[in-house]
């Protein structure tokens, strides 16, 4: 990301302040660092493991008993049993998992391995993604905030915020920036939590609503928003991911301090310069720095290039068999036509000489014999066509004769 | 961030819009022209759309360029559309000259549908149209149990008859001479011992004989009295019933009677017209 003109955010400012013609404060490197949702979708999962306490069942529980086996010749099973007498208890199987009071199978202990390390920079790279998200409107409509009435994205308030004491006051200023749709939204949405949470202090479940940034250390700002369901407040210094991207999901509405925003480039640094904050922290590069891919596409250097568009489709031909196939054979052999036609000539010459020869050899008719051969042919076929041999089916059949 | 980012980001990730059903997966954005998740139509991955949506049966045109991405609040541009279909195309077509093709063309199709449900909404204003009403049924049937028991406890034939007895007494009804014997009789023999039954006469003024539809009651207390009082009968009566019981035998054939095909004996239907609301309610127990 080279240092392009960065745009001028400009700072909303609240009733009762000064009127000042300041321009803006430019926006913060950080806002542009990559959107990576699988790095936060990962590095939330784990950072979320960070705050469980542990559980387990009692070391001893199950094995408060003395039972023996009784091994085998009693037509029992041969799980231990409770020993003793004269009570309900005695000869009851235990320690077994499959026993009544027995230990559970691979009972929970409390050595698991309940947090989790993630590495550092990965840590920074998810927040600062994080971060990135929620200057985008889009995402954050679809995380589903109610930002309809936002006037400015991001939203930056004036400092005077941070002096606000009154949680009274907090609503207001929240209906003037038109923020206070999305805290509307999660104060109603306070319902019982499904489940065994109930009864373990974790009763109500709400709508995460707006997430407030300051920057000065001590403002009073963090008590007038404390009581507002859904509302968070955070420090510049102390951005939480799991605020900034909850349940994983990217996008939280953030409202910004003047001081907040502008402390940002030091906090994170910029793609050149380390932060000088987190040592040695320079935001992470983009694999593409402009992942507009259509653009890319369609600009005038790609397509000044591009070979035109070949809209005929060629298809394969069909394999024809030289074997039984003559105009394939005559690709592969050109000679085969001349060949085949020359063939054929000779034979038919060949046809032509041997009758000739036969007929040479036969004796021949004086004209008189062969009128007379001829007259006696036709007379039979005249004396079969006109008997009475040819009504029965099987007679004409056996002379041949056609009708 | 670019539109390819934004959509990796909500289709694969989450989007609070999308809406996967076994048909498809449609998305719930109001500003969505066709109502389905698409790379195409999603309102938010796209920085150049337009809709076009309804309010209060007007048409308005809404854009939204990548210009004011950054400013929610004046994101979406308005334009009211005419009620005229043809007028609505031009205007679309003018606003909407320079765009992609394929947005246009759904938004077209979205109007001609708009104002085809448009037109049909209107008609079916001025019809008159069935609405099914739920009935609460364990009130009702409470009520009608109860109506049965004060019917009892009235005790209706009782008071008719020694009303009407009355009247006779006093000689309302002049001179007649067809009335049932023994009840003469015994008006005859009491009037002889001197032994008018004592029944209970409204002291506050002269008693008028008024026509009524009804058997009424007088006051709502009275009804009460009487409820408790029939409450007390039909105990005494029903410990009678108990011990020589006797059940009717079932009629031979009912069991092959079936039901299917009859309606439900346990549904009652009452229709009332509304003409003020233009539907006809039927209620449904």
């Amino acid at each position: 990301m080279a240092t392009t003109a960065r745009p001028l955010v400009s700072v909303k400012a609240l009733d009762g302040d000064m009127a000042t013609d300041a321009a803006g404060v430019p926006m913060p490197h950080v806002m542009k660092a990559p959107i990576r949702p699988d790095v936060i979708t990962f590095v939330h999962r784990l950072v979320s493991c960070n705050s469980r306490q542990p559980y387990a069942v009692s070391r001893k529980a199950g094995h408060q008993t003395s039972a023996e086996s009784w091994g085998t010749g009693r037509a029992v099973s041969r799980i231990p049993r409770v020993g003793g007498g004269g009570t309900h208890r005695a000869g009851q199987g235990a320690f077994g998992n499959m026993c009544r009071g027995g230990r559970m199978f691979a009972p929970t202990r409390i050595w698991r391995k309940w947090h989790r390390r993630v590495n550092v920079r990965l840590r920074r790279v998810a927040v600062a993604s994080a971060l990135a998200a929620t200057a985008v409107p889009a995402i954050v409509t679809a995380r589903g905030h109610r930002i309809e009435s936002v006037p400015e994205f991001p939203l930056v308030v004036s400092d005077s915020a941070e002096g606000i004491e009154k949680t009274a006051q907090a609503i207001k200023v929240l209906k003037q920036l038109g923020a206070y749709a999305d805290a509307e939204k999660a104060k109603q949405s306070v319902g019982i939590r499904p489940g065994k949470g109930k009864m373990r202090n974790r009763r109500y479940i709400n709508r995460k609503g707006p997430l407030i940034v300051y920057g000065t250390e001590g403002s009073k700002i963090v008590k007038a928003f404390r009581n507002l369901p859904g509302v968070d407040v955070a420090n510049v210094e102390r951005l939480n991911l799991l605020d900034l991207a909850p349940g994983g999901h990217l996008g939280r509405f953030v409202i910004w301090t003047e001081s907040a925003f502008k402390k940002l480039d030091e906090v994170y640094g910029s793609f050149e310069a380390s932060s000088s904050k987190k040592k040695g922290f320079v935001l992470p590069r983009p694999k593409m720095t402009n992942a507009d891919l259509g653009r890319l596409i369609n600009s005038d250097e790609v397509q000044s290039v591009v070979k035109p568009i070949n809209k005929e489709v060629k298809r394969r031909e069909a394999r024809k068999n030289p074997l039984k196939n003559a105009a394939a054979v005559l690709k592969l052999n050109p000679y085969f036509g001349t060949a085949r036609r020359m063939a054929v000539l000779a034979e038919a010459a060949r046809v032509k000489a041997r009758k000739e020869k036969i007929n040479s050899k036969r004796t021949k008719l004086s004209e008189e014999a062969s009128k007379i051969k001829a007259a006696g042919k036709a007379w039979y076929q005249t004396m079969i066509s006109d008997s009475d041999y040819t009504e029965f089916d099987v007679f004409s059949k056996w002379l041949g004769v056609s009708q | 961030m670019s539109d390819d980012v934004i959509w990796h980001c909500i289709r694969h990730n989450h989007c609070s819009f999308m809406a996967k059903i076994e048909t498809g997966i449609f998305c719930r954005n109001p500003y969505n022209a066709t109502g389905i998740c698409n790379r195409s139509s999603c309102p938010l991955a796209n920085s150049r759309y337009a809709t076009i949506r309804d309010h209060d049966g007007v048409f308005y045109l809404y854009m939204k360029t990548a210009e004011r991405a950054h400013l929610p609040k004046k994101l979406w541009e308005r334009v009211k559309l005419p009620r005229n279909y043809e007028k609505a195309m031009e205007i679309i077509n003018k606003h909407l000259e320079f765009w992609p093709k394929l947005l246009v063309h759904k938004i077209k199709q979205r109007l001609t549908k708009m104002t085809q449900y448009r037109i049909r909404m209107r008609r079916l204003q001025l019809k008159v149209r069935e609405k099914i009403m739920t009935v609460p049924r364990k009130k009702t049937q409470r009520d009608l149990r109860r109506l049965d028991k004060a019917e009892k406890a009235a005790q209706l034939d009782k008071s008719i008859e020694s009303e009407l007895k009355e009247r006779l007494r006093k000689g309302v009804y002049g001179e007649i001479y067809n009335f049932p014997f023994k009840q003469f009789d015994t008006i005859l023999d009491m009037e002889k011992d001197d032994l008018a039954p004592e029944i209970e006469e409204e002291e506050e003024g002269e008693i008028e004989y008024v026509e009524g539809d009804d058997i009424e009651m007088g006051d709502m207390d009275d009804m009460e009295d009487f409820e408790g009082f029939g409450d007390e009968d039909d105990g005494d009566e029903d410990d009678d019933l108990d011990e020589p019981a006797t059940k009717k035998p079932k009629l031979p054939g009912s069991d092959s009677r079936s039901k299917i095909g009859r309606k439900s004996t346990k549904v009652i239907t009452e229709i009332r017209f509304s003409f003020q609301n233009h539907f006809i309610v039927r209620l449904v127990v």
